[in-house]
């Protein structure tokens, strides 16, 4: 509740026709000098990708040397080497070599400001979508009855008091379960919704809006006053760029696609300085029993989608670049062999995709010993030889300063792994 | 004739059994006698009978509080509670779908998973298992839609639309309202999802069978059922929980058998050797995870006082515990040819228990010696020491507190009085666990009354959905189009995926983008923009046009919010509403075109049916633009709608 209260003070309340479309009261506070200058200031942000459906870590990021895993995999390995019918592996290091669809990837890494975790996942070994995206979600891989999201207690663990009610925002159309618990989060599946609407009548909709204001202003409930006064002032917020007009910077091309859309709303979001630091989006499809394609087919498809829609955000956010992470995720890999169908079945360890001015990039990081059937997990699987955790708290904590572990991930005592550069 | 007279004397037992039987059902009502103890706090019986209907309804209709009123809130609440009024009107309308009456195991063979069918398909040969996901999209759609219907088989998402319209016409229309309240609350409190396809397929069946029937009975019924069905065995996995069964003799008790047993003991083993129910075992070992949240958050509470070994050991217990083969191509179905050639007497003999879905797998089951909460569970206690730790949970006082407390939370305030709690967990105890006794304490209790509890519990997104609808005494024909809007407003419904369930506290329900929504539904629904949500403003008030926007907004405002304050709602009101602009900008706001923001407003979601229903709702406007020049009349209707959203959407119709 504090923390709703910081910014009911901020904000003030600004008369609704004055106010719509014009500076938000506490931006005017915040620039007369009558509000601490520090609370404005432009925060780091974290922005979180969810690849729901496991993503096949061993064809996104693959070690091409590797004769087992040529030969488990004979429809679906794919070779580095030049020249071939299909497009060739990018060589990162002379192991792993880059899908080719995920060439828009390839300078960020060279450039260092890439990394890949290579074998992360989860040390509950459940193959179930369900409980393991519920797992990495909650943070506690053991215990399903955590009440709350890791992404919430990290908010909750920022260290100041919340100056927006967009200090969390997820671009989907129900709350996530990273993001469930008791600090401010909100779901929003399109900026452009985010308003009093009343189809083909506009009038009706500012009159109506008006009342609204004045209602929730008046009411004796504090809880429904104080969230009135937010709403109304988010409302404020976001209009004051026309969210619909959206124009992409630095000439950057956001895919149409879902992860495309969310990216560049939370561009938006970013631009228009809302005070928001952690974002959340998704991207679908991962689950690929049959036929997932090598170097064109459905897995190539989604990774172009992936690299695409980071890298026109990435582009978009211009000189924004050193206050954002972006930190992809996916519950599990999927078996080193292919099954019967062209496709893989549920697996454990996967990689993940870090990108920020101040990650530790241009490597692989993480542990894979050559894929031989006793170095598998279950003798099938990648193992999981880096703990997600352990770089979540990593990224959390190099770039949104969160420091305490024991809230963040209760359960976990392990170590970071580098995957930042030390501050 | 020795026949007939024989016949005779069982009438005439059965007639006396019956008689006799109703005397205790009598007397036990006279000792369920209830007193409100309203009058005390101060309330009117006006006042009580609507407080009554907020708490114990999904909102009052119109009428209800005389209705109420007239016949004693005191009998009302009895009929609630004893919840066998009829219910043709609803009935009528379930009528119409044809998946919320199946069993489990028709579930299964109709509704196969979308990756099942497409197994079916390439196994019957109707599709080649090249063209899984390949370019011609459209004929590989056809021939699957093709091959569904033949085999009778059809897409999940049709079981699971029924299943949320039967919900929302349930909660609208039903005269048995706390019944479906209690229902909706023990779901919650026993928490499964439809977002774990696992068990998605099981969950109408769990809310039909497993919860609806025991909402108002002894909670240890509740926990048991709930324990043994599959929805809740996937959900919580423990259907996978397995533990290493020492054979008896091993234990050394060979010596005190009877040479019965022992022959019993040397068929077990040819049973075991033929692999009689050796249940397919991917991931053998103990799985904690029901064990764990049967005691934090089924029964005992997270400080209930049990301990990681607690868990463990009763993770044990609950070894075995599974669900049994169902359908021909549904959960264990290589399993059910076997088990059917074992017959179910020799499994019975070997100690297993199979009762409808589930299934006790003696040979999972560790029968070990176990100790929960200093209980010891002596060795070979078989599916019984199951049974008997869930009945030690039921019973167990903080059970009664957790319990106690979550009711007098969804029914009282988010913080109930300690008193109120104490006095609900000691009925509690003192009733067997009765449901429907703690529920009489609590309603007989001044707290219930209290003004700190009135209007204070903040209505879910569902709850105002359905209170919205029922004040307007509107007309579903597409129940799925509220259910988009309640997902909008933060409540997937079914689909909340931690076992805790929703949280029950408005500060949960209340936030910036959930709030707006709550104004934006108000002005839709109002306004007859829901499509398939339909009701006559002007019949609520006999057809009598109000003479203007303030009257619309007193008439129409007392009959949304029977018995509430509403003086200042009024007050911040009347200026819009006198606003010399008004009824120009209303007319002029009622001859505008959809403007083009509007058409992409809804992408993203539930793309289908929000096609369709933005274009019928273009269609509408279309209509109303050929069919109205913007007179006196359809500004007003205009104008009464958007006061009745304004109403709806306010502050005190967020409060029940």
């Amino acid at each position: 509740m504090t923390s709703r209260r910081g910014f009911i003070k901020a904000g003030g309340l600004a008369l609704f026709g004055i106010s719509l479309g014009g500076i938000p009261g506490f931006l005017a506070d915040a620039v007369a000098g009558t509000v601490a200058p520090g609370l404005f200031k432009k925060k780091k942000i974290m922005v979180c990708i969810f690849q729901r459906g496991a993503m096949d870590g061993l064809m996104a990021v693959t070690p091409f040397t590797d004769q087992y895993l040529k030969a488990v995999r004979p429809n679906l390995f794919m070779s580095a080497a030049q020249g071939g019918k299909e497009k060739s592996l990018i060589d990162l290091d002379g192991r792993f070599g880059l899908h080719p669809s995920m060439s828009a990837f390839e300078p960020m890494f060279r450039e260092k400001r890439m990394a890949i975790v290579h074998g992360i996942g989860s040390p509950n070994n459940t193959r179930s979508h369900f409980d393991a995206q519920d797992f990495m979600e909650s943070g506690t891989p053991f215990n399903k009855g955590t009440a709350s999201g890791w992404l919430n207690r990290a908010v909750g663990l920022l260290g100041h008091e919340a100056a927006t009610p967009l200090q969390a925002v997820s671009l989907t159309s129900s709350l996530p379960r990273s993001f469930y618990g008791d600090n401010p989060a909100v779901a929003i599946s399109n900026l452009a919704d985010f308003n009093i609407q009343l189809r083909g009548n506009q009038a009706g909709a500012n009159m109506a809006s008006k009342s609204f204001e004045d209602l929730y202003d008046q009411t004796s409930s504090s809880l429904l006053k104080n969230t009135g006064k937010e709403s109304f002032d988010a409302i404020k917020l976001l209009q004051k760029t026309n969210v619909k007009d959206y124009k992409p910077e630095y000439n950057a091309v956001y895919p149409t696609s879902a992860l495309g859309n969310s990216l560049k709303q939370i561009a938006q979001l970013i631009k228009m300085d809302v005070g928001m630091e952690v974002a959340f989006a998704e991207s679908g499809g991962w689950d690929t029993h049959f036929n997932q394609g090598t170097d064109t087919g459905i897995f190539a498809r989604n990774v172009n989608d992936l690299s695409n829609s980071i890298m026109a955000f990435w582009t978009d956010m211009g000189k924004y670049q050193d206050e954002v992470t972006v930190m992809t995720m996916t519950e599990f890999g999927r078996t080193v062999a292919q099954n019967g169908t062209g496709g893989t079945d549920h697996g454990r360890g996967s990689c993940n995709f870090i990108l920020g001015n101040s990650v530790n990039g241009g490597m692989v990081h993480g542990l894979m010993n050559p894929l031989a059937k006793e170095n598998l997990e279950d003798g099938r699987d990648l193992a999981v030889t880096t703990d997600f955790r352990a770089v979540f708290s990593e990224v959390a904590d190099k770039h949104l300063g969160i420091h305490n572990d024991k809230v963040l991930f209760p359960d976990w005592s392990g170590k970071q792994i580098g995957v930042m550069k030390g501050v | 004739m020795k026949k007939n007279i024989h016949n005779f004397y069982i009438c005439c037992i059965a007639f006396v059994c019956a008689l006799v039987l109703s005397s205790f059902v009598r007397t036990s009502q006279q000792k369920e006698q209830i007193f409100l103890p309203y009058k005390k706090a101060g309330l009117t019986e006006q006042q009580a009978a609507a407080h009554l209907l907020s708490r114990f309804t999904y909102g009052a209709k119109e009428g209800d509080i005389e209705l109420v009123t007239k016949m004693g809130l005191e009998k009302w609440l009895k009929q609630q509670l004893e919840g066998n009024l009829e219910d043709t009107a609803l009935n009528r309308m379930l009528d119409k779908f044809d998946a919320i009456n199946l069993t489990n195991t028709e579930v299964e063979n109709v509704f196969p998973r979308n990756a099942q069918v497409v197994r079916f398909a390439v196994r019957d040969g109707y599709i080649h298992k090249d063209s899984v996901n390949k370019a011609n999209g459209k004929e590989y759609r056809a021939t699957l839609a093709n091959y569904m219907k033949e085999k009778g088989i059809k897409p999940q998402q049709e079981l699971y639309r029924q299943f949320i319209n039967q919900k929302i016409l349930r909660a609208t229309y039903t005269n048995n309202q706390l019944k479906e309240l209690m229902t909706d609350f023990w779901f919650n409190h026993f928490n499964v999802a439809l977002s774990k396809n696992q068990c998605a397929s099981y969950i109408p069946a769990y809310e039909r069978d497993v919860i609806r029937p025991n909402v108002f009975g002894d909670f240890e019924n509740l926990l048991l059922s709930t324990a043994k069905s599959p929805a809740m065995l996937m959900y919580l996995d423990n259907f996978s929980s397995t533990g290493t069964n020492i054979p008896v003799n091993e234990y050394g008790e060979d010596m005190m058998m009877t040479g019965q047993q022992k022959r019993k003991g040397k068929f077990a083993a040819q049973v075991a050797k033929a692999k009689i129910p050796q249940i397919k075992n991917k991931k053998s070992g103990l799985n904690e995870n029901y064990a764990r949240e049967v005691m934090e958050l089924h029964t005992l509470g997270v400080d209930g006082g049990y301990t990681q070994s607690d868990v463990t050991q009763a993770a044990r217990i609950l070894t075995g515990w599974t669900i049994a083969p169902m359908g021909d191509n549904g959960y264990g179905a290589p399993m059910k040819k076997i088990m059917e050639s074992a017959g179910d007497d020799k499994l019975k003999k070997r100690g297993f228990v199979h009762d409808g879905d589930f299934l006790f797998v003696m040979n999972r089951h560790d029968n070990g010696e176990k100790t929960v909460l200093g209980q010891k569970f002596p060795a070979g206690g078989g599916y019984e020491e199951g049974v008997a730790l869930l009945e030690m949970l039921a019973h167990h006082t903080s059970t009664a507190k957790f319990i106690s407390k979550k009711i007098a939370t969804r029914f009282v305030s988010d913080n109930p009085p300690q008193s109120l709690i104490d006095k609900m967990a000691k009925t509690f105890l003192s009733s067997n666990g009765n449901i429907k006794s703690v529920l009489i304490t609590m309603v007989s209790a001044p707290e219930f009354w209290s003004p700190n509890a009135l209007r204070e519990k903040t209505k879910s997104p569902f709850e105002f959905a359905i209170s919205a609808v029922r004040s307007l005494d509107a007309k579903i024909t597409q129940p799925y189009q509220l259910y988009t809007w309640i997902n909008k407003m933060g409540q997937q419904m079914y689909y909340y995926q931690a076992p805790t369930g929703f949280p029950d506290r408005g500060q949960y329900w209340i936030n910036t983008g959930s709030l707006l929504n709550r104004m934006n539904f108000g002005l839709a629904l109002a306004s007859q923009r829901i499509p398939g949500v339909t009701f006559n403003l002007a019949a609520m008030n006999n057809n009598h046009e109000p003479e203007s926007a303030e009257a619309a907004l007193l008439i129409y405002s007392k009959k949304i919010m029977p018995e509430r304050k509403l003086d200042e709602t009024i007050a911040r009101l009347k200026p819009m509403l006198n606003d010399p602009n008004l009824e120009g900008n209303v007319a002029k706001a009622a001859s505008q075109t959809a403007p083009p923001q509007q058409q992409n407003t809804m992408a993203n979601e539930d793309a289908n049916i929000m096609e369709q229903s933005a274009d019928k709702a273009k269609l509408k406007g279309k209509k109303a633009l050929l069919n109205s020049t913007p007179n006196q009349k359809a500004g007003t209707n205009t104008m009464l709608a958007q006061v009745v959203g304004v109403i709806i959407g306010s502050p005190e119709f967020q409060r029940k």
